[in-house]
């Protein structure tokens, strides 16, 4: 099969599911199920393939114009096939627990319909050669997710819905300005031809530096950095699955994604750090982490508290990329992987508390690990990544945002990752007291909110299954962050062979 | 033993106790329901077992694993191979020890106590995880595995600080918690600082690098101070009284004997000691821990003669002895010419440290259960540890002339001194430890006494002959000193005399007169002053929050009232264009009547074009 074919395959299965699933009847359950399932796992594949054909040599990139000067170009790089990779194999598991979350709820079509749309757009964001491309996906992004987010219907959900577009709307027209502009004044601009912007003349400096940060703003609504995170705590009343599509997966790491790009591709690493700009990046990034953790620290409820650290963690992706250096960039990217599993996996027990015993508050949760304790696990495994502590991938991107602070030339960061890392502790490490060591209901000590039993096992096999698979991906990936393939390893090919002369 | 051979026998020792670990949920589920499974079986005992044989039969190997975290590197010497020897030995014994002291919880649990059984379940599950954490930070040269071991033991003992879940126990394990996270986050800082800044992913290359980096003094500060809250370090000690009174006992015998070594084997993976070019810096960062070890030894001593529980007076002990270890370990900043010999005499110290501490916790318990033995014997065998620790005999002595006779070598008169007051302390601790024993024992007596051939008295028993005859089974490396000359004894000695003499004097006095001083010197000493301070500082800065939430509200609302306006001033404009609709016609005539009265009234007054 010839490279083109096989990027617009990839991108066509789930925009093929998403049509399909649409042209379905409300009550084909089964048939979309299958759909569903079959379509991630084609998908899967065919990113499985991609990523094995990449690190032997071959290319995939196709393109056709759409107007004068300004082509549709979807391109395979080391970069790009990260990000698909990490959101076609979580799409296959947030699908798998989506079914079994959504199982005799209303307006399932409607869900599974543009939960498809969300993960083609994600995946035409990694996939994205030039910035117009990218923009294209990530405004349908926006728009498909708004189903999502709303899905309950009720006047919160429409509310934070609301907050949601306004926020990202604006942010999609800062965004389509600043590229405008930049394409005005260096034309198309592809990845990976860092220099066009570099040989504009240093009269054009002000002007790039203000372009810069009208796209980090862009970017960094999705990617939640504050003060433009107010949407993310509020779109909690989605589904969970829905939550853990926009925490690890779509939303915000397609924002997180977005920077990666326009530091790394389309200005350039050397010319962000000669313009300085990496030093505000870092700055940025730190307020964001601490602030992040400080809220969630405040929240009572598990969502929400998660929420705030999803604000804190995936700005480490942005504090990577600010530090100059292989192995800040090496963090960066393998974060942004490896908080995609932990968050997904947390995000998944947090659904199945919520589902099983109808928990919400953190102060209900006490003893849940004697009910549940394969769920208790995968998230004790998941709060410990967010920590820092090995063997969970975590730790990885701490030592190398820590080692790449060194290089960078700014040990003062390693101040921040420690108070991050402190106050992780303190917000995660309460809840697994709870868990563990608080008396329960199954010790005798009051009841469950609302106890449903939703299977055989803990709770229904399709919400157990997901949560304990990536709660595995995290340990193994930590664990055997040497071995070939792992995230790590990857992340490290990019960064030296794409980034560094 | 060939490296084929240890690459698969290293690896299976650190996975024994896992193994056993996977066990417990496996016995928990196969067993009936209603009638809990043993849990703590010979099997389960047998977790430390493999590493204790490698300890005792390999010297020397290493172990590279490149899939491993950032690179494995595994490694047995001349320092981690006594220490893993004690390490096991201690948690065989206190693993055997633990089987008899829960049987009583056993009995509940099938009895159909369902709390009992979580407790046993719990205490089941964490005690090999604890073990296997200990074990990879003592074999572990890389700094991955190291901080994963020290991370894994950490957390998971703190199941084991909480086993009895009472009020007292959460006090403990949050205190245990608390500085733990703070000492892993110093930990952190100076692994990563040191890591980034030389380069290096093992631990002796960050005890090289440090030398030359720059701020390498930091990173030696940060380090001893993160180990420092495990060993006890003055001022971060805070959760050792708190948390070994209310931990199980045999948990208190490993936490004292073996975990708070772990702090002790960080400061020697990582401080230049011993390096002569080590400059003046660290010279002055062993001044620092000079005073703070000698601080702690005396200070501790002072302060825990004024407990009444006998494990929080063991627990003070355990400061004030770590104290003595952090002096001698600075000597290695101070004096490095002194180090390569006063290293021997450093493991040595904490080998004898480790067993005889958990001879002495082990013997709290059998204090409280007395096993079948006339009461002088028991006694006897209660305070041969005790004397032990003292210096007067056996493993103590060895030790104390072992770093007495490297320190006048050096002429460090002045340390001796201090160290020798330490040990008048000592003696007064273990004085008032018996004595609080002796207190509780005679209550116990008349509860019934316990069988001798059970679990817990052959563990101490155990754990006692070798704490005792350390010295002649550890190997020469340690030991290479042998023991005093007569004509040494009275220098190695008087501490203790002077120690008894005062205890007695101590004791006279406050018979005539009961000192109302210890009521007021809970254990714990700074914990409380801080806990409230840090209420009170949260009380204050949450007022402060809910001002700045509210003014944060006020802002978003005077926004919010702006967008209302802009839509107001919008519905406006949409009333304005129906109203303009309805008249259109209207209008449109109107401005064309005004059109055509304008052009008529130009052409009249411009004239004709």
């Amino acid at each position: 099969m010839s490279g083109a074919l096989i990027l617009l395959a990839t991108l066509g299965t789930s925009l093929l599911a998403a049509v399909m699933i649409f042209l379905l009847p409300e009550r084909a359950f089964r048939a979309r199920t299958g759909l569903n399932l079959g379509a991630a796992l084609i998908k899967l594949g065919l990113v499985a393939w991609m990523v094995w054909g990449l690190s032997h040599g071959r290319e995939y990139a196709v393109e056709f114009p759409v107007l004068e000067g300004l082509p549709f170009v979807l391109r395979a790089d080391a970069l790009g096939i990260m990000f698909a990779g990490l959101s076609s194999l979580l799409w296959l598991l947030t699908t798998v627990y989506a079914i079994g979350y959504l199982e005799d709820s209303p307006n399932r079509k409607r869900f599974f319909g543009f939960f498809s749309l969300c993960v083609a757009s994600t995946l035409g964001i990694s996939l994205a050669g030039n910035l117009f491309t990218l923009l294209v996906f990530y405004e349908l992004l926006t728009l498909s997710t708004y189903p999502l987010v709303v899905h309950r219907g009720t006047s919160k959900a429409l509310a934070a819905g609301k907050v949601y577009l306004r926020y990202t709307l604006v942010a999609g027209l800062g965004l389509m300005v600043g590229m405008v502009t930049l394409h005005v004044l260096a034309g198309d601009i592809r990845f990976g031809e860092r220099e066009i912007l570099a040989e504009l003349g240093s009269g054009r400096q002000p002007l790039l530096v203000g372009l810069f940060w009208v796209l980090i703003a862009g970017f960094g609504v999705k990617a939640a950095l504050v003060p433009l995170h107010g949407w993310l705590p509020r779109a909690m009343v989605a589904p969970a699955p829905v939550s853990a599509l926009l925490h690890a997966v779509a939303v915000v790491k397609a924002g997180a994604f977005g920077i990666v790009r326009l530091v790394y591709d389309v200005y350039g690493i050397e010319l962000s750090d000669s313009l300085g700009l990496l030093n505000g990046l870092v700055a940025v990034a730190s307020v964001t982490i601490l602030y992040g953790s400080l809220r969630a620290l405040a929240q009572q409820e598990l969502k929400p508290r998660l929420a705030y650290s999803t604000v804190s963690q995936v700005s480490y992706i942005v504090l990577g990329i600010g530090l100059f250096g292989p192995l800040g960039t090496i963090a960066a990217l393998s974060h942004l992987l490896h908080q995609g599993l932990m968050k997904v996996t947390l995000f998944f027990c947090a659904g199945n508390y919520a589902e099983e015993l109808g928990i919400h508050r953190i102060d209900e949760l006490d003893g849940a690990g004697r009910r549940m304790p394969l769920t208790s696990m995968a998230f004790t495994v998941g709060a410990l990544g967010m920590i820092g502590l090995p063997p969970v991938v975590g730790f990885l991107s701490k030592w190398y945002l820590g080692t790449g602070a060194i290089q960078a030339g700014m040990p003062w960061v390693i101040a921040v990752l420690v108070a991050s890392s402190l106050l992780n502790a303190a917000y995660f490490l309460p809840i697994l007291g709870r868990l563990w060591f608080r008396p329960g209901p199954d010790h005798g000590v009051g009841e469950w909110p609302e106890e449903r039993r939703l299977g055989r096992l803990e709770t229904h096999a399709w919400l157990l299954v997901p949560a304990v698979v990536t709660a595995l991906f995290s340990l193994m990936a930590g664990m055997l962050a040497g071995m070939p393939f792992s995230p790590l390893e990857w992340a490290t090919r990019v960064a030296s062979a794409e980034y560094l002369p | 033993m060939s490296d084929a051979l240890l690459a698969l026998a290293l690896p299976a020792t650190l996975l024994w106790p896992l193994l056993m670990l996977l066990r417990v949920p496996l016995l928990a589920a196969l067993a009936d329901r209603g009638r809990p499974a043993v849990l703590l079986d010979g099997l389960w005992c047998s977790a430390p077992l493999p590493a204790l044989a490698l300890a005792l039969g390999v010297d020397k190997g290493t172990l590279a694993l490149d899939w491993w975290l950032l690179g494995g590197h595994w490694t047995l010497d001349a320092t981690r191979g006594p220490l893993l020897a004690v390490t096991t030995l201690l948690w065989l014994l206190a693993g055997v020890y633990a089987r008899g002291y829960l049987s009583g919880e056993q009995d509940k649990a099938m009895a159909g106590d369902g709390a009992a059984e979580a407790r046993l379940t719990r205490f089941a599950l964490l005690w090999p995880l604890t073990l296997s954490g200990n074990l990879l930070l003592l074999v572990a040269e890389d700094i991955p595995s190291f901080y994963l071991g020290f991370a894994v033991m950490t957390f998971a003992a703190y199941g084991l600080v909480v086993h009895s879940a009472t009020r007292d126990a959460r006090t403990g394990g949050l205190a245990y918690l608390v500085m733990a996270v703070l000492g892993e986050g110093l930990i952190l800082a100076g692994l990563l600082w040191g890591a980034g800044g030389i380069g290096t992913t093992t631990l002796g290359g960050l005890r090289e690098g440090m030398l030359e980096a720059s701020g390498g003094v930091w990173m030696g500060l940060l380090l001893w101070l993160g180990f420092g809250v495990k060993a006890g370090v003055v001022g971060l000690h805070l959760w050792l009284p708190l948390a070994h009174p209310v931990a199980p006992t045999p948990a208190s015998a490993v936490l004292s004997g073996a975990m708070i070594k772990a702090g002790l084997v960080g400061w020697l993976a990582t401080l230049p000691l011993g390096e002569p070019g080590a400059g003046e810096a660290f010279a002055w960062l062993g001044q620092v821990m000079l005073v703070a070890g000698l601080l702690a030894a005396i200070g501790a001593a002072l302060y825990g003669v004024c407990q009444r529980h006998p494990k929080a007076v063991l627990a003070y002990s355990s400061v004030s002895q770590m104290g003595m270890i952090t002096a001698l370990v600075a000597m290695g900043l101070v004096a490095p010419s002194l180090w390569p010999a006063l290293s021997m005499a450093v493991v040595l110290f904490a080998a004898h440290h480790a067993l005889t501490k958990g001879a002495l916790f082990l013997g709290v318990g059998i204090g409280e259960h007395p096993p079948r033995l006339p009461a002088w014997l028991l006694w006897t065998l209660l305070a041969l540890p005790a004397l032990s620790l003292t210096g007067a005999l056996a493993s103590g002595l060895a030790t104390k002339w072992a770093f007495k006779a490297v320190l006048y070598e050096g002429d460090e008169k002045g340390v001796v001194t201090w160290l020798s007051v330490a040990a008048v302390g000592t003696t007064v601790l273990m004085a008032r430890t018996l004595w609080c024993q002796w207190q509780g024992e005679r209550q116990a007596r008349e509860d019934g006494l316990a069988p001798l051939v059970a679990p817990m008295p052959l563990a101490w028993l155990a754990t006692l002959l070798a704490a005792l005859a350390l010295p002649w089974w550890l190997g020469d490396g340690p030991v290479n000193h042998g023991w005093p000359p007569l004509a040494e004894l009275p220098g190695l000695l008087w501490p203790l005399a002077l120690g008894l003499a005062g205890s007695v004097a101590a004791w006279a006095a406050g018979r005539r007169h009961p000192l109302r001083l210890m009521r007021r010197l809970p254990p714990g000493d700074l914990w409380w002053p801080l806990a409230r301070a840090w209420q009170a500082s949260r009380r204050r800065v949450q007022a402060h929050l809910a001002r700045l939430g509210r003014a944060l509200e006020a802002w978003v609302a005077w926004w919010v009232a702006r967008e209302h306006d802009a839509i107001k001033t919008l519905d406006g404009m949409t009333r304005g264009e129906g109203w303009l609709r309805c008249h259109a016609a209207v209008l449109m005539m109107g401005v064309a009547v005004g059109l055509a009265l304008l052009l008529l009234l130009g052409t009249a007054l411009m004239g004709p074009a």
